[in-house]
């Protein structure tokens, strides 16, 4: 692969691990310290900094920079979007939930571990075992911890996405259309259903592959 | 002839070999192969010339109406060939059928039931005179969508997998319950007269225009072959996929005249899906009218949409 590509992914992965650590160390510092009431506030501006740089990473599955496919990588940046714009973002009732903690210290290992992992594989072309082993066993904690923190916050929003009519759109209107921000959590909440085991038994083949290929080496 | 019929992983399908008259044709093949192998009737067959491993090139497929002769390079009284199970099939007129029937009977139960009754709106709903033509015209759609898949298409190949009935069925239904449900809504909000007037008659127009190149499509699969002909006359002249283009054109009709975000979501995703049809036909006959050993070379034409495919 190109010299300029490997460069780009290498100054990519690094930088995204940062504003990762740092989500991740202030989670845990204002939990400790202040309590699981302040810990949205604390982790806000760098972690919509990190999740939303994901959005180059579908960019990259789609020209081809990297592998994975877009069928993996889709699901799962769609739902720590719409987790962190969508319900945090746009109802701060539920930011003093202790979801929020589980949510974004979860997140924050699962991803300091991968964009290391990456950062270190695009720098210097293969990782140390160590870091590989992290990067497919860790999710088999954190993917279920995430996962149920995802949908604990997305219900607890419901009620106050029925009230406030965000984002809603009413009939009469010139186009005729109509959408239901409530209606569309619940549809979202059931693609979770066949979208978490798909994504779990994705890693868990990748696991395979990888961690089989390191003991044949 | 004797031919032996081996699976893609080489694994022999049928023990011993089949034995065939020399004149033998695909068809008798096929049949042969059903006695011995009763799940797999001829449809679910698909049947191949072996190619060298490693090799990049696509195997020749048989074809039923040739005979086996023309597949044999040379030594007549044997012939090899690799057999694929193309799963359950459901002949094109059946599946289209059901595709069809659909649209054709959701859409009017949201205009003539009291369905938005149930889903919170209470109170008399007025029936404005654009969401009375919508119905015709959609209906009218379908209804010619199904009679023209009884009387007028040739298709290329007889069956497709019984996968596609869910699929495509999945597709239409849900879309016309969609449109439906916006159209015929208590709180619809109709365009002024003249923009339905003026999307109504573009839509018949190519409606009617359609029906046109279905029927020229057909004509050039006189003889009831599945072949491929240059497509000429009419719009052909300038577009290869001239029947998509009046497709295309007759939903924008309808939408210009009912006016919904739902009708356009349809309409980009039926264009999408048939500029990739349009492509591969396109990309086809340039390939099978390539001028060369007296064949006719494939004209400069756009693909679907001029001036932009």
């Amino acid at each position: 692969m190109g010299f300029l590509s490997r460069t780009y992914l290498t100054i990519y992965n690094w930088t995204v691990f940062i504003g990762w650590a740092q989500v991740l160390y202030l989670a845990v510092k204002t939990l400790i310290e202040s309590g699981h009431e302040h810990v949205y506030d604390a982790v806000e501006k760098p972690l919509q900094l990190a999740q939303s740089a994901a959005f180059l990473e579908i960019l990259h599955g789609l020209i081809g920079l990297v592998r994975s496919p877009i069928t993996a990588t889709l699901p799962q940046i769609g739902s720590r979007l719409y987790v962190t714009w969508g319900i945090l973002y746009s109802f701060p009732e539920v930011r003093t939930h202790i979801l929020v903690s589980s949510l974004v210290i979860s997140w924050g290992i699962t991803e300091v571990i991968r964009y290391s992992f990456f950062g270190t594989k695009e720098a210097f072309g293969s990782a140390p075992s160590f870091l590989l082993w992290l990067r497919y066993s860790a999710f088999l904690l954190l993917y279920p911890t995430g996962i149920s923190s995802e949908v604990g916050l997305i219900y607890i929003a419901m009620p106050y996405m029925k009230v406030s009519e965000k984002y809603c759109i009413r009939m009469p209107n010139k186009w005729n259309s109509s959408f239901d921000y409530f209606s569309a959590a619940i549809a979202t909440l059931g693609l979770y259903i066949p979208g978490s085991p798909f994504l779990y038994s994705y890693m868990l083949s990748q696991r395979k592959k990888a961690l089989s290929k390191t003991k044949r080496e | 002839m004797k031919v032996t019929v081996t699976t893609r992983s080489g694994r022999e399908l049928i023990k011993g070999q089949v034995e065939l008259n020399d004149s033998a044709t695909v068809v008798d093949l096929q049949e042969a192969i059903h006695k011995r192998t009763k799940k797999y009737y001829p449809s679910r067959q698909r049947l191949t010339l072996p190619i060298k491993p490693g090799s990049k090139e696509k195997p020749t497929v048989l074809q039923s109406k040739k005979s086996l002769k023309d597949y044999t390079d040379g030594n007549i009284d044997q012939l090899t060939v690799v057999f694929k199970d193309l799963g359950p099939q459901v002949s094109y007129p059946i599946l289209f059928f059901w595709e069809y029937l659909g649209p054709l009977l959701i859409y009017p139960i949201f205009y003539f039931f009291p369905v938005y009754q149930y889903l919170g709106f209470k109170g008399e709903r007025v029936i404005h005179p654009v969401q009375t033509y919508a119905l015709y015209y959609w209906c009218f759609h379908y209804f010619k969508r199904i009679m023209e898949t009884f009387f007028v298409h040739r298709f290329s190949h007889a069956t497709s997998p019984v996968s596609n009935v869910f699929r495509n069925c999945a597709y239409y239904w849900s879309f016309g319950a969609y449109i439906a449900y916006y159209v015929n809504h208590p709180l619809y909000t109709p365009v002024t007269d003249l923009q339905m007037k003026i999307g109504f008659g573009i839509g018949i127009l190519c409606q009617v225009s359609n029906l046109y190149c279905h029927i020229i499509l057909r004509n050039l699969r006189g003889d009831g072959s599945g072949g491929y002909q240059i497509p000429r006359g009419f719009l052909f002249n300038i577009v290869t996929c001239a029947n998509y283009t009046t497709e295309i054109y007759q939903w924008l009709g309808f939408n210009i005249a009912t006016q919904t975000v739902a009708g356009y979501v349809f309409l980009i995703v039926a264009a999408f899906i048939m500029t990739n049809w349009a492509l591969a036909k396109h990309r086809r006959l340039k390939r099978l009218f390539d001028g060369k050993e007296g064949r006719s070379k494939y004209p400069r034409r756009w693909v679907i949409l001029p001036p932009f495919l």
